[in-house]
């Protein structure tokens, strides 16, 4: 088959190649084929016939969505004949479609403000279509110029309103099938949540038997309604609110950096948002933080101006007395005793210009970033294949052959990795999950290891030694590239399987089918997270991982890899420009002699070569005195670890806290100085996501009535104050260039070249009806993923490593007995939690409460037959449940999977979103619950 | 000349011993037809009488259900055979009359006359038909039905000693595929679903892809109205089914298939699963069929009640477990099928043939039937006639033949009106074409589809109006959903001849129907919405004046408009 072919659409010759669905080429070449149920990204579904053609001597008038193009094929687009046949099935569409918007004699002549005339009932009214004015239907129906005179009988469907649900009211009188929502549930999403129901004339989307939204397993990522064209599915929040502006932007809920499109009002109000389609990160998705979560950037409700307490009041004052209490105070302190917390969300030149202020200034490496809660995440990555990050990126995965998900709730966390992932099973990818607990991923697993808690590092070796015992990997070619290969396997093969089994109690079989599908799968990519890892064991389970990937040579193959996954929006950044207390700009660590006499020389100051104390660890040093004055940029997750709950009841004691944060929080209530903070929506700066992208984002919404000032200014007046050199920037463009020249990752990105790794999207037509998502994407912004210097690519590497380049890994060998390493907890009884996206369980109800939909379901606690007779317990009995925070009630249930002294639950995914809907909170979203493993009691209830 | 091996002549010597001790042995064997049309008549019923009324009677006694000999409207229809081979038929048993034919007949040795319907054999009846002579049979030539009423399709042994399995075992120690394939395509066989493609041609598509995993499907959703032949098949020989899929498995290399069968046919599925198990334990299914290299794996499938489960793309959704909606095409089912791998479709009728064309060879095939229509037609004869049932006969008889030789015309002296082949989609023909010679070429010429073989009568009493609206109202029903020309098409469709039903119609209403027709015709995706407009179209072709009588005259003729009738509640929502 030739690469390219021709065919011509109206005369006009198109290039294209094939595959591709005459649609899709008409499309890139900018010609516009009317269309409704067809979405960019989506496979072709052929349902709605409005972009019917038909072809020079070929037969009928076909589907151009689901035509194969063929080199010469000449197709007829804009002629009589093909129009009138999308005009007839539109006309029998707008039978069934409210239509006082087209058909209104007063449409032209109607005001904002006018009311409406009675000429058309209140259901066809356009302004009761949250849509109007942005419905890709009714653009449809007005460019095709249609005579809305019809011999057809109009219907009102009179179905009731779905507004029960969270975030999303469902109007199916609006409907018209076209599936898109379906497919992008199934096909995209994974989750099937809706479904067509029903048939013939009947037929429409729905949920199965009717349930609500919360049973029916929808994650409420919004991707249905993004791609809707009509009004059928909307969000709730400003609802009838039609945007005046979009702009783009990166979503600061997660690492995985998604680019957004707000809508804007004409106040600058954020009203809506938008993911970006032609994004290279998300591809036109998002997740329920993002589309949900981002209203906090319209909230009155903030710090407007810095304060200072006086007598014990927060006391309005200038930012000159602000900055010269914090200068005084700081000048004074010991240095020794001094640290700060950047946030989640700062930027990587807020992010450089902190970790610089604070080593200049404070000498010490007293330095972290609130989200860094497992520090060992990249520790021993980084020390066996030179860097700290994921290796490939996000998008690769779904070219996995199989995928190893470990301790990670991606779907939560970093929802929209999910994606690629539930992608390569769609393609026959193999999925493993080792999880003690219950995720969304393990439902669709191949493989689920339940190790005990504690025992995970042993799971891992288990799956070593059974890849040697099986002869499955070919160590004498891994020889060359890898150090330590011979003394690693040789540890390995020392090990005891029966040991490992009946300790980690997972089944030989299990572990066997691991190692299979992971070296028998040309590529496997690895992601993990330490959720549950308890510290003792964290480094060696890193390294042990590590050690998987580099034997089974998953390493610089396209879908293969390793993602270690974060929780912070740019933690990566934090890590690669020094903002953590064990690294140096540049990803190095503090105590790496040539890196620290490299950063002295272009900083001109000593380093100390002494890591400093970690934010989980800031608590201990809080509560012994050992740290006495801290700042705090934005606010800490609480609820992400336990440790930062800790530190953050333990603030009280320290001598002097400045925070800045953009809203009041607990924080802000003990603090001696506060200072306003920009929103993430308020400035630009750059973001590195977890696939070491570097992506730049720019201000979105005007500041008002606010003093706020950006971080890079109040670093940048208190270094002024302290009179160090070397902090006269004139904006972020000129950071990131001392970013580039200090770290050598960094090298070679520029604001100038971001701004140029940017395509133009043609798209068909400038003026013509199409999707939200694809109206919205007016250029491709990539980004760059580093290292870009040195690379074939200027733009960056999508693989950190590539075949045939020098690498210089470096297998781990545990110095000590796994045995000892493996840290089970002291505790009796584990309570672990999950959250499942539906149960199967028939007893759960939905409860109407204030025209709003709650989910009844008891709660149900599972163990094993040892454990339950440990207890003295058996299976339905009611059961109270105590941990250090909170009691439950449940019933008990026998579950032979579970490992011992283990007590599994999950809740649903639609609790969650019901309580974050509900909650008081200005940012409910950046406090999701973890799902955690907590020691725990049960008593039990007669 | 068939060369067999060790496996199987053992198995065929097993099969045929039993057979002998059945046919040839010392017990009455009694037969009683359960297929669908024997269980309406309550046949399930009278089989579980017999074995009380021997043992009130004191008798010994082979009884075997079996399948539809094709005299329907005899059932049920009782079978017995005494030890000689003499058979004597009784037809409209029921339980007063059983235990009388049963005690006088094997008893008391006296065949009781005037409970008699029919009988085979070297005996004389006077005033009795023989079977071969019944008008309903004497046209017939048999293929796929030829076991049919014969065996019971619960056991694999009465199908093996009635020749069965012979053409798989022929085909994997005497051809290989290709020669198998070749058979197929002397034949000249067609697809006996709808769109009469040569069967032989369509499985060299598959045989051609190089793919590890193929698939062979046979479609038994047989949604359409006045169709039940493929159910039938099933019922009565599911073997001859199995034995054809496997030997289109070898004839394509393929090594998985599925029957797929619609919900609720609960006949077909029983018999299929028993069949399919059974197939198993003799080693004619499974790996290495009779100790050969060929493997091949077939399993039943079921779906929800869903018309359009049946059209071929539809059904391998369904089988994947998903809504039963048409998939674009290309790709075909022959590149892309079900599961994402290559498949072929074949609806039941068409797949029963194989066996006999592999035995007899596809030459003996290609000499029977009509020009270019090879072979028999399978035809499904209800509505307004004497004698309903299901026969095979040779193409190229014509509709007269069928409706008045075999069928025995319409009952009470009334006229045949019209006549409505091929499910709903095949529209209706009027009376004048009564000379239509049965084969694919003059049923397309006269716009009707032979299709699925169901052929329904209907004398003046009916309303050709109120008929189209049912038919409509079907169509409307069963439409998936998906395409939007199909969907909305045919509600406007029964909106527009309910209307009309409601002798409310306008003059602009039949170039509504047209407008909407065409577009239906033009846009939708699949066969469903492509043809739905067939039954409005020949209606009106074929009877304009009665349409003219509702809409101008505002008069129903034959009275049945304007009454209360069965109909969705909404067609749309």
């Amino acid at each position: 088959m030739p690469d390219e072919i021709t065919i011509t659409i109206d005369g006009q010759e198109v290039k294209t190649e094939p595959g591709k669905m005459v649609l899709e080429a008409a499309i890139d070449a900018g010609i516009y084929i009317p269309y409704l149920c067809y979405h960019p990204g989506m496979k072709p579904f052929g349902a709605c016939r409005t972009c019917v053609v038909s072809v020079v001597d070929g037969r009928g008038t076909p589907a151009s969505c689901t035509l194969p193009v063929q080199d010469g094929m000449i197709i007829n687009n804009n002629v009589p004949e093909v129009n009138e046949l999308r005009k007839s099935i539109i006309e029998m569409m707008i039978a069934e479609h409210p239509n006082g918007c087209l058909t209104c004699h007063r449409i032209d002549i109607c005001g904002p403000g006018d009311v409406c005339l009675r000429h058309v009932s209140v259901n066809d009214r356009c302004i009761t279509c949250p849509k109007n004015e942005r419905c890709e239907f009714k653009d449809t129906v007005r460019y095709l110029g249609m005579e809305l005179e019809s011999h057809l009988d109009y219907k009102y469907k009179e179905i009731p309103l779905e507004i029960k649900d969270p975030f999303y009211d469902r109007d199916y009188n609006l409907c018209i099938t076209c599936g898109r929502c379906v497919r992008v549930c199934e096909e995209i999403r994974g989750d099937s949540a809706i479904t067509f129901v029903e048939r013939g004339g009947r037929a429409l989307v729905g949920t199965s038997f009717g349930s609500s939204l919360l049973e029916s397993g929808c994650e409420f990522c919004g991707a249905c309604l993004d791609v809707c064209p009509v009004g059928a599915l909307v969000e709730r929040e400003n609802k009838w609110e039609k945007p005046r502006e979009i702009k783009k932007t990166i979503c600061t809920q997660c690492p995985v950096g998604c680019q957004m499109n707000f809508e804007l009002n004409e106040f600058g109000r954020m009203i809506r948002v938008v993911p970006e389609l032609d994004s290279p990160v998300n591809h036109g998705q998002a997740c329920f933080r993002g589309k949900f979560g981002l209203d906090f950037v319209n909230s009155t409700s903030r710090i407007r101006h810095p304060m200072i307490r006086k007598d014990g009041k927060l006391t309005k004052v200038s930012w000159e007395e602000a900055l010269k209490l914090i200068s005084d105070k700081l000048n004074v302190c010991s240095k020794e005793d001094f640290t700060l917390l950047a946030a989640k969300d700062s930027t990587n030149e807020e992010l450089y210009i902190w970790q610089k202020l604070v080593r200049m200034q404070m000498r010490t490496n007293n330095i972290d970033q609130s989200t860094n809660i497992h520090p060992e995440l990249t520790d021993n990555l980084q020390k066996m294949i030179g860097m700290g990050s994921a290796t490939g990126s996000i998008w690769d995965i779904s070219k996995s052959e199989c995928v190893l998900v470990f301790n990670a709730n991606i779907t939560e966390q970093q929802n929209v990795i999910s994606l690629p992932i539930k992608k390569a099973i769609k393609s026959g990818a193999k999925l493993i999950v080792i999880d003690v607990r219950e995720v969304e991923l393990t439902r669709h697993s191949d493989v689920w290891i339940r190790p005990r808690p504690g025992s995970e590092n042993m799971v891992l070796l288990g799956i070593m030694k059974l890849m040697l015992d099986n002869d499955l990997i070919d160590i004498p070619k891994l020889r060359d590239s890898i150090k330590n290969i011979d003394e690693l396997c040789l540890y390995v093969q020392n090990l005891d399987l029966s040991q490992i089994c009946s300790t980690t109690e997972v089944d030989e079989s299990d572990l066997l089918s691991v190692a299979q599908l992971l070296t028998q799968s040309d590529t496997a990519s690895i992601i993990y997270s330490l959720d549950t890892i308890s510290r003792t064991i964290s480094n060696d389970v890193v390294a042990n991982l590590t050690n998987l990937t580099l034997i089974t040579d998953n390493i610089n193959t396209i879908g293969s890899g390793i993602y270690p996954m974060r929780y912070g929006a740019n933690e990566q950044g934090a890590q690669d420009v020094g903002c953590m207390p064990n690294r140096l700009p540049g990803g190095s660590f503090v105590k790496d002699k040539t890196a620290s006499e490299t950063l002295k020389h272009k900083w001109g100051m000593e380093i100390s070569s002494k890591p400093g104390i970690p934010v989980r660890d800031l608590g201990a040093s809080v509560s012994n005195g050992s740290i006495k004055t801290m700042m705090i940029i934005g606010d800490l997750p609480v609820e992400s670890d336990d440790s930062v709950r800790f530190l953050a009841n333990q603030l009280q004691e320290l001598d002097f806290l400045v925070v800045q944060d953009s809203f009041e929080t607990q924080l802000t209530d003990i603090a001696d100085v506060v200072l306003p903070r920009l929103t993430f929506a308020e400035k630009s700066g750059t973001l590195t996501n977890i696939e070491r992208r570097v992506q730049k984002f720019s201000e979105v919404m005007p500041v008002k009535n606010n003093e706020a000032k950006s971080e890079i200014w109040v670093a940048s007046e208190l270094a002024k104050l302290w009179s160090l050199d070397g902090f006269n920037f004139a904006n972020e463009s000129a950071v990131m260039d001392e970013i580039s020249e200090v770290c050598n990752i960094y090298e070679g990105i520029s604001y100038e070249i971001l701004d140029k790794n940017v395509k133009l999207v043609f798209r068909s037509g400038y003026d013509t009806p199409k999707p939200t998502q694809e109206l919205y994407a007016s250029y491709e912004s990539n980004g760059m993923q580093w290292p870009a210097a040195g690379t074939a690519n200027p733009y960056g590497s999508s693989q950190l490593f590539s075949p045939g380049i020098e690498t210089d890994f470096c297998a781990y060998v545990p110095n000590v007995n796994a045995n000892e390493v493996n840290d089970c907890n002291t505790a009796d009884l584990l309570l672990v939690q999950g959250r499942v996206l539906f149960s199967s369980n028939n007893s759960m109800k939905i409860i109407e409460e204030s025209d709003q939909n709650y989910i009844h379901r008891p709660d149900v606690f599972e163990l094993n037959v040892s454990s339950a007779k440990k207890l003295f317990i058996n299976e339905g009995d009611k059961i109270t449940v105590t941990t250090s925070n909170q009691k439950m009630n449940g019933t008990v249930k026998i579950n032979e999977k579970i490992p011992s002294g283990v007590l599994s639950t999950t809740s649903l995914f639609g609790e969650l979103a019901i309580e974050l809907q509900n909650s008081e909170n200005i940012n409910p979203m950046s406090d999701v619950p973890g799902l955690k493993v907590l020691a725990a009691n049960i008593d039990k209830r007669k | 000349m068939v060369v067999e091996t060790d496996s199987f002549k053992k198995i065929s010597a097993q099969a045929q011993e039993k057979w002998n001790h059945l046919n040839q042995g010392e017990l009455p064997w009694i037969r009683i037809g359960t297929a669908l049309c024997g269980e309406a008549a309550g046949s399930k019923q009278i089989f579980n009488s017999i074995s009380n009324c021997l043992e009130a009677l004191g008798i010994q006694a082979n009884v075997s259900e079996v399948g539809c000999i094709g005299l329907c409207f005899a059932e049920p229809l009782l079978d017995i055979q005494m030890p000689g081979g003499n058979r004597v038929f009784y037809n409209n048993v029921s339980e007063d009359n059983l235990k009388d034919i049963i005690q006088s007949h094997i008893i008391d040795n006296q065949i009781p006359n005037k409970h008699v319907f029919l009988y085979s054999g070297d005996i004389v009846l006077e005033g009795v038909t023989k079977l071969e002579d019944h008008p309903m049979k004497s046209k017939e030539l048999r293929i796929s039905l030829r076991n049919a009423g014969n065996i019971d399709p619960y056991d694999i042994d009465q199908y093996i000693s009635n020749g069965g399995y012979y053409a798989l075992n022929r085909a994997l120690f005497e051809l290989d595929p290709e020669s198998t394939l070749n058979e197929v395509k002397e034949s000249g066989l067609r697809g006996r679903g709808g769109a009469a493609f040569a069967t032989g041609v369509k499985w060299s598509f598959l045989a051609s892809n190089p793919a590890k995993d193929k698939y062979i499907l046979c479609n038994c959703e047989e949604g359409d109205p006045g169709a039940f032949n493929d159910k039938g098949i099933l019922e009565s020989d599911p073997h001859t089914v199995v034995e054809g899929i496997a030997l289109a498995g070898y004839a394509t290399n393929s090594n998985r298939g599925y029957i797929f069968i619609r919900h609720g046919h609960d006949g077909p599925i029983e018999r299929a699963k028993t069949a399919v198990k059974q197939a198993y334990e003799k080693g004619l299914l499974g790996t290495n069929i009779l100790g050969t290299d060929f493997s091949f794996d077939l399993e039943v499938a079921l779906t929800g009640d869903s018309y359009v489960a049946g059209e071929e793309t539809a059904l391998m959704e369904a089988i994947e477990g998903k809504r039963a909606m048409p998939r674009y095409r290309p790709p075909f089912p022959a590149q892309v099928g079900v599961f994402g791998k290559p498949t072929n479709i074949n609806n039941v009728k068409t797949l029963s043939y194989i066996p006999e064309i592999v035995r007899k060879g596809g030459q003996w095939f290609s000499e029977i039937g009509y020009e270019q229509s090879k072979g028999t037609a399978i035809l499904c004869l209800s509505g307004s006639l004497n004698r309903t049932g299901m026969i095979e006969v040779p193409m190229g008889l014509n509709l007269k033949d069928i409706l008045f030789d075999l069928a025995g015309g319409i009952p009470e002296g009334r006229n045949l009106k019209l006549v409505q082949t091929g499910g709903p989609l095949g529209g209706v023909l009027n009376a004048d074409n009564i000379d239509l010679i049965l084969d694919y070429e003059s049923f397309r010429n006269a716009g009707a589809i032979l299709g699925s073989g169901g052929i329904i009568a209907a004398d003046e009493r009916t309303c050709i109006v109120d008929l189209t609206r049912s038919l409509i109202a079907f169509c409307q029903y069963e439409s998936c959903g998906k395409c939007f020309p199909c969907r909305m098409g045919m509600s406007h469709l029964l909106e527009v001849l309910e209307r009309i039903c409601d002798l409310e119609g306008t003059e602009e209403d039949l170039d509504l129907m047209r407008s909407i027709g065409e577009n239906m015709q033009a846009g939708s995706l699949c066969g469903h919405g492509q043809l739905g407009f067939n039954p409005v179209a020949s209606a009106i072709k074929y009877f304009s004046e009665e349409f003219n009588q509702h809409i101008i005259g505002h008069t129903c003729l034959t009275k049945v408009c304007n009454k209360k009738r069965f109909s969705p509640k909404r067609t749309r929502r």
